[in-house]
């Protein structure tokens, strides 16, 4: 794929919209917008190959995005964004008020009960609960000053996944989908490995009024063991591949002739081909997600040969493998049958048991990528819907925090080894360099060589977007 | 490319002049905006504000941008701090607008913008004047719009080919066509609109009794009362119906962030599709989702249907958990507005929530009278997490007396537990002596005798309680306390504007606008002026929505929007005269499915013409009818209807969870089933998860109106058709239905013949060719050659069966199965 060249098909739009703004004819907003928008609508799909690849707006360093979701909520304060103040000031009173709309009533502050010393060159500090992602933070780039719109989870999960947290709209992974097509095209575009079904379920991964094309495709489900995330429907019970290809010939002979009865159509033709490339991806899915072939030394860099590790170390590795075939954004999910980091009580033993899960995983992923080149132009995403509140819920757990969290970037376009912004001394609110989640899209998109505001879908009467009329890329971050 | 300039020349803005309150001689000031002002506009606010950006349409490095301000409004009103928007901004007093993001300025900063701006806020540059913007509308100009504008009344054009013509419709089709060079295809062959007609009104295909009995019929009206049975079937409002529930946005369950069960929005769903089959007529029908709690009712079905109707308003999906109750109100509100603009007058009214609307003259103010109506209806029971949406009941006068007198039962068996208690309790304190209090649990002290009493009627009063019938109840709203609402400037609830009075929006308000009764919301006012004659959108969007489900693209194609944005008319006259001819034929819409099915248009073949096709590759102009594949329910019912498992049963509810109970909450394990025979309309409709097959084929998102499904193809569902669970039950029960033919006595050959033609007349309601037969019995020899079924080993006959079973998995997997001609 030419990254290189600024040849994309909306930049005519965008010199048009230059010249227009520019030209003293007197064309009015309106004028320009409503030429705008008709102009969208011709969107630069070619309808038969919907998710062929194609240009970025600009050249970019991140190919792929790997984004790894962290169900429920995990606290900020007690990973990634340490809190001396906070240390200090247990059992005190917050010095300053907490948000008008608040999740639930907190008390007073609660210190980590984790401590934090420096890793790396960069020396940053993480907590005792992530010692391997900890090994990893030269290649990190953490984000501490993330803040969403929404305490509640459904509302956080839509917001931070689809940048409205009150309105049906397409996801992140489906945007870039449609932004980006696709590299290998006998898999989706777009895959989510072992999804949360609640609190917004499909419409994290859904397409929204975006085509269906560029919707997620799931592996699972997070109720499921890993082992069991497969692409539904690519497996046959009761034939075998040599009798589905009898029937796919005969099939397509039936459509044939039915063709010549019609005379020429797209759709129909499109549909023929529909099959084949079914066959193709029932054949080329399997062995995506069979891992049997991977060395032991693969499997126990991301933690497949312990207990705890296991099943969010597959996710993982399966989302290396799809990043190696070409799939353009996956997403994997850290969740169980309840509200996996959402530890309103009983910190301590929650958020330990959620990290064991995940910190060897998620370094073996970041190594693997490293150690196969891949790092360079796979963006890795780390999140969970929002952060916890310094103060403590009950005697021994955090509410929600919407106001103030840590996201994290590793990889492709991103400075590594770096923190940005801040959250007060205590880490209720993010203060410096504040970054909303339509920032935080903008910024992903502009990894990926799209430009927020031109990544633009034509539906309603207006040109929507996934930043919707916000969102600043924050270039600082920028390797 | 068609390039909307037409718009703009509609739209024209009077420009509103700013009095210019600063003087360019007054040095003092600009020597103080020089110096403490642009350095302090230019360090926190050009980024994002300035020539390279303006986010929110602002820029703060001019002062004609600065008076004109952003989206919503002036930034700056010299002379009037309070009344800036950047002072407001500045202060950090509004949690949805603090300026600028990144930390607010210094109190130093802040004092030193107001001061400029009560001084007059001046600026080297005042004196120029600013570009006109914001004003008066023009009304005259903007109601000049095709939409707007009343239904016009052309004559029948004049046609060449006068034969061809068979109703009102076809003039104006065939004049559009001659008038592109074009000429409509020939008509279908009878087979071919036998099953267009039958999928098409009842979304199943037509029986092969069914068939042979059409082609048999030789009347001349045979068509005619084809047309009449498909409409009489009950499948017929289950089809169309459905139709509308994609404009209602219907859905068993919430979605959105807390996904509970709509367990009573069956009822809603029901009702629809006995309006349908009923032909209720479209304004009745429309009055009724609107306001039919505020109607009339004669008796007690009636009570009920005008109850239940109302659920169209409470269907949206909500943010259930939203903390801050005031935005949920408003957002519900929102989602209703949204709703009915699109879907009953093809405007997006939601549009003006947050700014005057760019391009349709919708303003703000239009917004929040409409949204008056809708805080001055009680859609939620309770704002309290999760909320609870309102139910309406729907008991009969029996069951609310029987409910009443259990209660009454309840309260008499309560009273009975109090009296012993007291009583035992008094005695217990007489016996303990003078000064002595009750202890923690007395009952443990009372004399076994009273015990026994009290444990007695305590059970009684417990299966009392617990035996109390549920009344049914439907979702719907009702009328609370009549408010106006007060412009939120930019949406938000924490800055109010001016009150507006509740209103219809005023660029329609000249065909009327009815005086809002202080005593109701106004819901009733509201659809009597949308169902009024003159209503020049009602009608309009209505006919289109017909002419689309029929054709499968409306005459507008933006079914949704008939605004500046959406797409214009290709036979403009032909809209307005279906929309009259609505209004002419009571609002009937099984008089519209005669007068469209019975055209030429509509009976044409859908034959390819290279010449045509060059002229108008998409069939704009109906040179043939148009190709359409099966929407989501059609195929899935379709499959069963062909191969024998279709259960024709009606209503009622198919939830296994009960009302406001969650589908999945944390856990994911979704314990819906889809397993159930019975027609698609009748399956759960689930936001966030909905039935696989009904989201990979198009079915609509169930969360937003969708009055114009797409239709894509994409490979996951050729896998569903190879490889799914109920394609395997379809074609195990399909291949069963076409071996059971034949008899003993036929030879081989008869048996495969005899066999072929039921697989093909069943499915494809036609024989097979010779070719067909060949290849068919191809397949078999060869699929029998192949070694034996995945599973291992299996005998003769079931290998047979095997291979028939395939060759049905074929047939309902090719193009003409789901492609209607």
């Amino acid at each position: 794929m030419h990254t290189d060249k600024l040849e994309h098909p909306l930049l005519p739009v965008l010199s048009r919209r230059r010249m227009l703004k520019q030209s003293a004819i007197g064309f009015g907003h309106l004028a320009l917008t409503a030429l705008l928008a008709d102009q969208s609508r011709a969107a630069p799909v070619d309808p038969e190959h919907p998710l062929a690849p194609r240009n970025p707006h600009f050249p970019a360093r991140a190919k792929r995005v790997i984004f790894l979701f962290m169900k429920g909520g995990p606290s900020h304060i007690d990973t990634f964004d340490y809190k001396p103040k906070l240390q200090a000031d247990d059992g005190k009173e917050l010095p300053f008020e907490k948000p008008r709309v608040q999740f639930s009533d907190t008390g007073k502050l609660l210190k980590s009960p984790w401590k934090f010393k420096p890793y790396g060159k960069s020396g940053m500090l993480v907590s005792e609960l992530f010692p391997h992602v900890a090994e990893c933070v030269d290649d990190i780039c953490f984000l501490h000053s993330v803040h969403g719109t929404n305490a509640a989870h459904g509302g956080a999960l839509l917001k931070l996944h689809t940048g409205s947290d009150n309105f049906v709209r397409p996801s992140m992974g489906a945007w870039i989908n449609y932004g980006l097509g696709t590299e290998n095209q006998d898999l989706p575009g777009f895959l989510t490995i072992c999804p949360t079904l609640a609190h917004g379920g499909v419409k994290n991964w859904g397409s929204a009024f975006l085509p269906a094309h560029y919707q997620g495709t799931p592996l699972g489900v997070a109720s499921l063991p890993s082992t069991e995330a497969r692409v539904k429907y690519t497996t046959n019970r009761w034939l075998r591949r040599n009798q589905q290809r009898l029937q796919l010939d005969l099939l397509s002979e039936m459509n044939r002739d039915h063709l010549q009865l019609t005379g020429p159509a797209e759709e129909l033709e499109a549909r023929i081909n529909s099959f084949e490339l079914a066959f193709r991806m029932q054949a080329a899915m399997p062995a995506v997600e069979n891992i049997s072939e991977e060395s032991a030394e693969t499997l126990s860099l991301y933690g497949l040969d312990e207990k705890m590790s296991e099943d969010f170390g597959r996710q993982c590795l399966l989302a290396r493998r799809f990043a190696e075939q070409g799939v353009r954004f996956i997403q994997v999910t850290h969740s169980d049958s309840k509200v996996q980091w959402d530890q309103h009580s009983d910190l301590k033993v929650g958020h330990e048991k959620n990290a064991l899960e995940v910190d060897k995983p998620i370094a073996g992923l970041l190594k693997d990528l490293k150690q196969r080149g891949m790092l360079e132009d796979t963006l890795v995403m780390w999140s969970g819907e929002f952060g916890r509140t310094p103060t403590v819920q009950g005697t021994n757990g955090r509410d929600h925090n919407p106001e103030g969290f840590t996201v994290w970037m590793a990889g492709g376009g991103v400075k590594p080894g770096f923190r940005y912004g801040a959250t007060d001394e205590y880490g209720y609110f993010a203060v410096e360099n504040k970054m909303d989640v339509p920032d935080l899209h903008a910024t992903l998109l502009h990894l990926v060589g799209l430009d927020h505001e031109q990544l633009t879908y034509h539906y309603a009467g207006r040109d929507f977007r996934l930043t919707d009329v916000s969102g600043n890329v924050h270039r600082e971050i920028l390797a | 490319m068609q390039v909307p300039f037409k718009p703009i020349a509609i739209l024209l803005l009077v420009g509103l002049l700013f009095p210019c309150q600063a003087s360019a001689e007054d040095d003092e000031g600009i020597r103080f905006f020089e110096t403490r002002i642009r350095p302090l506009l230019a360090k926190h606010c050009y980024k994002c504000h300035g020539e390279e950006k303006q986010e929110s349409d602002l820029r703060v490095d001019s002062f004609q941008e600065l008076l004109r301000g952003g989206a919503t409004a002036p930034a700056v009103v010299p002379g009037e701090p309070n009344e800036s928007l950047l002072i407001h901004a500045v202060g950090y007093e509004d949690p949805e607008l603090q300026m600028p993001p990144d930390g607010r300025l210094t109190d130093r900063e802040i004092a030193d913008l107001s001061e400029w701006i009560k001084q007059g806020a001046p600026h080297p540059e005042a004196g120029s004047t600013p570009e006109p913007r914001r004003g008066e509308i023009d009304w005259d100009s903007a109601r000049s719009f095709w939409a707007f504008q009343p239904l016009g009344d052309a004559a029948l054009p004049v046609v060449r080919n006068r034969r061809w013509p068979s109703s009102s419709i076809d003039f104006f089709v065939l004049q559009a066509l001659e008038r592109e060079g074009l000429k409509p295809a020939p008509p279908a062959d009878r087979r071919t609109l036998l099953r267009r007609a039958t999928l098409d009104l009842t979304g199943l295909p037509p029986r092969p009794d069914e068939i042979r009995a059409f082609m048999a019929d030789d009347a001349p009206d045979a068509y005619q009362q084809l047309v009449e049975r498909l409409l009489a079937s009950p499948q017929y409002g289950e089809r169309w119906g459905r139709f509308w529930l994609d404009v209602a946005r219907y859905s068993d369950s919430n979605g959105l962030d807390e996904n509970i069960a709509h367990g009573n929005a069956w009822r809603y769903r029901d009702y629809v599709i006995a309006a349908f089959n009923g032909d209720k007529p479209y304004d009745r029908f429309l009055r009724e989702q609107l306001a039919g709690d505020l109607m009339e009712a004669g008796d007690h079905a009636t009570r009920v249907a005008l109850n239940t109707a109302t659920g169209f308003l409470s269907l949206g999906p909500k943010v259930l958990a939203e903390q801050d109750v005031v935005k949920m109100e408003m957002d519900i509100i929102d989602e209703q507005i949204d709703t009915i603009g699109r879907s009953l007058m093809g405007m997006t009214l939601g549009c003006a929530r947050c700014h005057d609307h760019k391009f349709d003259p919708l303003s703000t103010r239009d917004y929040y009278a409409l949204a008056g109506v809708f805080k001055s209806t009680r859609t939620m029971e309770s704002f309290k997490t999760i909320a609870r949406w309102n139910e309406n009941s729907i008991a009969t006068a029996d069951q609310q007396q029987s409910f009443d007198q259990h209660k009454q039962r309840i309260e008499a068996a309560r009273k009975t537990v109090e009296q012993t208690t007291s009583a035992a309790n008094k005695q217990l304190l007489e016996q303990l002596g003078k000064d002595a209090t009750l202890p923690e649990k007395p009952e443990e002290k009372y004399p076994e005798e009273t015990r026994k009493k009290l444990a007695t009627e305590q059970a009684a009063l417990k299966q009392l309680e617990e035996s109390l019938p549920v009344l049914p109840t439907a979702m719907g709203v009702v009328d609370q306390e009549v408010q106006d609402l007060a412009v939120h400037v930019r949406g938000s609830h924490l800055s109010l504007a001016e009150v507006v009075k509740r209103r219809v929006p005023e660029l329609l308000s000249h065909i009327g606008s009815p005086q809002f009764s202080s005593q109701q919301s106004g819901r009733l006012e509201l659809a009597d002026w949308l169902t009024h004659p003159d209503h020049p959108l009602t009608s309009r969007v209505f006919v289109n929505r017909i002419w689309r489900w029929h054709f499968g693209r409306g005459i507008v194609s933006s079914t949704d929007n008939f605004g500046k944005l959406g797409a214009s008319p290709t036979h403009p006259e032909l809209l307005d005269h279906l929309a009259s001819g609505l209004i002419q034929r009571g609002w009937s819409v099984k008089q519209m499915h005669r007068w469209i099915m019975l055209s030429s248009t509509y009976r044409m073949g859908s034959r390819f013409d290279g010449r045509s096709a060059r002229l108008d590759p998409a069939n704009e102009w109906l040179w043939r009818f148009p190709l359409r594949r099966l929407e989501a329910e059609a195929v899935r019912d379709s499959l069963l209807a062909v191969s024998g498992l279709l259960d024709l049963g009606m209503g009622g509810s198919m939830l296994h969870v009960g009302n406001r109970e969650f589908f999945f909450d944390h856990t994911s394990i979704d314990k819906t089933k889809y397993d159930s025979t019975r027609r698609s309309i009748y399956l759960p409709v689930v936001r966030n998860h909905l039935f696989d097959l009904f989201s990979l084929f198009d079915y609509a998102d169930a969360s937003m109106i969708n009055g114009n499904r797409s239709t894509s193809t994409i490979a996951p569902q050729a896998l569903f058709m190879m490889n799914s669970d109920l394609i395997e039950q379809v074609t195990q029960a399909l291949a069963e239905r076409v071996l059971a033919g034949g008899s003993m006595d036929d030879s081989p050959g008869e048996l495969l013949a005899d066999r072929l033609e039921r697989l093909y007349m069943v499915t494809l309601g036609r024989l097979p060719g010779d070719d067909e037969s060949r290849r068919a019995e191809q397949f078999l020899a060869r699929f029998l050659e192949q070694p034996v079924t995945a599973s291992g080993q299996a005998d003769q006959q079931e290998t047979e069966r095997l291979a028939w079973k395939a060759l049905c998995q074929v047939v309902l997997a090719s193009n003409e199965f789901i492609y209607v001609r």
